[in-house]
């Protein structure tokens, strides 16, 4: 494995596990590894899920304090 | 001739004192030529119809408010006075104010910055930057008094329910509005997420739309920009067309995703944004995937993996059916067996191949042995010979008759023993015919059979052969 899954962005982990799934439907592929693609494949998606839920939802403002620091403040819309 | 005389001077300053004066305000509309503009500040052309022209100075402080790039062959409305160029006694119209013929100003500045930048492989795709899949912060530049922030909130809310904003509120009309549209780039580029000294900030007391930040930053700045603003005139979107954005946008080291205005609307800004989105909405559906979609889409790709591992399996399980249907599988003795067998033949030919070597030694040292023995023997048997003749001598004749006939019995018993032994028969030019396994002598062909090996003893040694057939005394080929 070129780089290790945990190191990898989403879109990187996507593009394998697409690459992975293309590579075991068009080539013939000894049951031992797919049996190897697929451990990978399970690892790879959880991967992805697991960075769909890393964000937590939130708005902000970014301004700048007295000291002309950037800071990002919650942003609450009356009508939202 | 009453006529007054005057320096070349004061003549000169005389004509531009009553040209001013006379021609103070006035408009004048032709083509320019002969463009020429020293430093990037003042211009110099001409201004001509088909039969004349005439020349004209824009000084810096005229042309900085122009919105347009002044160029040769442009038709132009100018505004100004007349006035001298004393040094030369050129007259010149001094231009005040331009105003493009035929099209709006405005029109002809986007379409000169829009060709000028176009030129300089702003717009190329392949300076254009991978807008994030899942971005872990979506910068947003916009007011947040417009609708735009809700109508994009309310996009991002549906598609990915826990999306990171954060927004820089700026002008999106007005004079400051570029600049300050080039200083929330920046800043949302600077920002790292807070999780420094910024994160800490308790501030209260401040604006009404903010309050304090509740949690500390993400550490991370955000890795996507949307540039948005509603609908509106040319004039009302005119901050997304000045060179200062466009240029801004251009060195952003972060994608930048352009909605400016409805469907229609084209701004630079657009042209050179990583992707431009028809509105806004749009804006907040290409800045992040739908994650119900990529939920199911990456299910169905382990699903796809899963399938083909099962076929692989079940394909592979009907392989081992096959192969362990097989007699070697179903009765694994049988390869027991042949390799037992192979083995017995292997371990006899061995054994024989043993015997044969230890016989062939055991007949050549055999006919060595009888080699070495002859001569003692004959020798011994010479010596004895004497001794009883000489004994004969002493002996009395009766006694000498039963020496004789003794000497006779020895003689016959000699000759009787010589002739008995297989190796004086061999001796003599006979063969001793063996089974080549179990040394059995052949004494008939039925004692042995086609192909089979056997031993052929001679005086010295042993001639390893084989029947190739078999003929009965009756001549007749049997096998």
């Amino acid at each position: 494995m070129e780089k290790e899954i945990k190191e990898m962005t989403f879109e990187e982990a996507l593009l394998k596990l697409e690459t992975i799934v293309n590579e075991l439907e068009d080539e013939k592929i000894a049951l031992e590894e797919s049996i190897k693609r697929f451990e990978l494949g399970v690892r790879l998606s959880s991967h992805c899920l697991a960075k769909l839920d890393e964000a937590e939802k939130k708005i902000e403002e970014l301004t700048r304090n007295q000291d002309g620091k950037l800071v990002a403040r919650e942003l609450k819309l009356d009508d939202l | 001739m009453d006529s007054k005389i005057y320096t070349v001077s004061s003549l000169n300053l005389k004509i531009k004192n009553s040209l001013e004066s006379g021609f103070s305000n006035l408009g004048v509309e032709g083509e320019v030529s002969n463009f020429y503009c020293h430093n990037n500040r003042h211009l110099y052309f001409d201004l001509k119809d088909d039969n004349s022209k005439i020349k004209v100075v824009m000084f810096y402080e005229a042309k900085k408010k122009l919105g347009f790039e002044i160029e040769d062959g442009l038709h132009i409305l100018l505004s100004g006075y007349i006035s001298v160029y004393e040094k030369r006694g050129d007259y010149q119209l001094i231009a005040l104010d331009a105003e493009p013929v035929g099209k709006g100003s405005l029109a002809l500045a986007y379409e000169q910055l829009k060709l000028k930048l176009k030129e300089k492989g702003y717009f190329e795709e392949i300076s254009k930057k991978a807008i994030p899949t899942i971005p872990k912060a979506i910068g947003l530049v916009t007011s947040t008094g417009g609708a735009v922030i809700r109508d994009i909130i309310t996009v991002l809310s549906k598609r990915f329910e826990n999306f990171h904003l954060i927004v820089r509120n700026v002008s999106v009309q007005g004079l400051s509005a570029s600049r300050e549209i080039c200083e929330a780039i920046d800043d949302l580029c600077e920002f790292d997420g807070g999780a420094g000294a910024g994160g800490t900030v308790v501030g209260s007391g401040e604006g009404t739309g903010a309050s304090a930040g509740a949690g500390s930053g993400s550490g991370a700045g955000v890795d996507v920009i949307i540039l948005a603003r509603g609908g509106g005139s040319l004039e009302d979107l005119w901050a997304f067309n000045t060179q200062e954005v466009a240029q801004k946008v251009f060195e952003c080291s972060i994608p930048v995703i352009s909605a400016i205005g409805h469907e229609t609307d084209f701004t630079i800004c657009d042209f050179v944004a990583d992707i431009r989105a028809a509105t806004p909405s749009v804006a907040a559906q290409i800045v992040i995937c739908d994650k119900n979609e990529t939920i199911k889409k990456i299910n169905s790709l382990l699903g796809r993996i899963k399938n083909n591992l099962e076929k692989n399996l079940s394909k592979s399980r009907q392989d081992l059916r096959y192969l362990s249907d097989r007699r070697i599988f179903k009765k694994p003795q049988t390869i027991l067996l042949n390799f037992w067998q192979s083995h017995d033949t292997a371990g006899k030919k061995l054994a024989d191949e043993a015997k044969s070597k230890i016989q062939s030694k055991k007949a050549a040292f055999g006919s060595l042995q009888i080699l070495l023995d002859e001569k003692p023997i004959a020798g011994r048997i010479a010596l004895n010979k004497m001794s009883v003749n000489n004994d004969l001598f002493r002996l009395s004749s009766g006694e000498k008759n039963k020496l004789e006939s003794l000497k006779n019995r020895v003689g016959v018993l000699l000759k009787d023993m010589d002739s008995k032994s297989p190796v004086s028969v061999l001796q003599k030019g006979f063969a001793l015919v063996l089974k080549k396994d179990n040394e059995k002598i052949i004494r008939s062909i039925d004692d042995a059979s086609v192909d089979e090996q056997l031993q052929i003893l001679l005086r010295d040694g042993i001639l390893l052969s084989k029947i190739l057939e078999k003929i009965s005394k009756n001549t007749k080929a049997v096998d």
